[in-house]
């Protein structure tokens, strides 16, 4: 026999969710460090220096990842689904710029960087067309 | 004697819920967590909820609903309905706090097919049961 004290007993918790949304954007922030990997792509290949070598691969890996994850933000948290009516091509530019990330970390192919910048300032385009600055930043960047 | 009263109440409905519950696969109860939907819900209240409505109707604009969490699988939202698609096919969510809410506005509108629970009452805290 079930007692009352259970049957009242919540079996699931429901959240009246808030994820406290900044509401700051900016591609810029994935753009330096897409750089930065592009920097460090050109000094390995300049260098003869194993250790040094060695040193530009673990630096650029880690700056690889945050790449993505600055991409990611923009791709999950930024973008909405106005803004994809507005620029259809916006989850396949976004998703090439992640995977392009993911090259950019695995290999030193210069290219590869190059080709991941591009793919950054097209996603700086779909941010500048649907707000970007004005909306995202407090003052907009600083000059 | 009037003191006793509300008590006797909840335990009335209380017992009501309780054989509700029992006796029906339509009905749940939940408890809430986080604040966005203050001030008609408040984190720890308990609510029933049930899934007749919604498998007869579509959601309707000011209704609580519960809804999965479009962008965490496994979490359940309860949320207001601020509005249905003319389609009929989507819904939008809002959190009755708007600077404390993570709703629509972020994720977008959800698909009817996700929301099936339909908050009809709250029976926790004593002080505050009544209908949603």
């Amino acid at each position: 026999m079930l007692s009352l004290r259970t049957i009242l007993r919540p079996t699931r918790r429901v959240h009246a969710h808030c994820d406290v949304p900044c509401g700051v954007y900016d591609p810029e922030q994935a753009r330096i460090e897409a750089e930065s990997c592009y920097r460090i792509i050109e000094k390995y290949h300049a260098s003869t220096d194993e250790l040094f070598r060695q040193r530009c691969v673990v630096v650029k890996e880690a700056r690889a990842e945050e790449t993505k994850h600055h991409i990611d933000v923009m791709w999950h948290d930024y973008f909405k689904p106005e803004h994809v009516e507005q620029y259809p091509d916006l989850h396949d530019v976004c998703w090439k710029a992640s995977k392009a990330a993911s090259k950019v970390k695995q290999s030193t192919d210069l290219e590869a960087a190059k080709e991941l910048l591009g793919l950054i300032d097209r996603i700086d385009e779909m941010w500048k067309g649907t707000g970007g600055l004005a909306k995202t930043r407090l003052n907009g960047r600083p000059s | 004697m009037s003191r006793r009263r509300p008590l006797l109440a909840v335990l009335g409905a209380g017992a009501g819920i309780a054989a509700g519950v029992a006796a029906s696969r339509w009905l749940d109860v939940v408890e809430v967590h986080g604040s966005s939907m203050t001030p008609s819900l408040l984190p720890g209240d308990r609510l029933v909820v049930e899934c007749r409505s919604f498998s007869l109707r579509a959601p309707r604009a000011g209704e609580v609903v519960l809804a999965a969490d479009p962008r965490e699988s496994g979490r359940e939202l309860i949320k207001r309905v601020f509005a249905v698609s003319e389609a009929g096919d989507v819904a939008d969510l809002r959190g009755d706090a708007p600077d404390e809410s993570t709703d629509s506005r972020e994720f977008g509108a959800v698909p009817l097919s996700e929301i099936r629970w339909r908050a009809a009452l709250r029976y926790w805290p004593p002080q505050r049961v009544g209908r949603l």
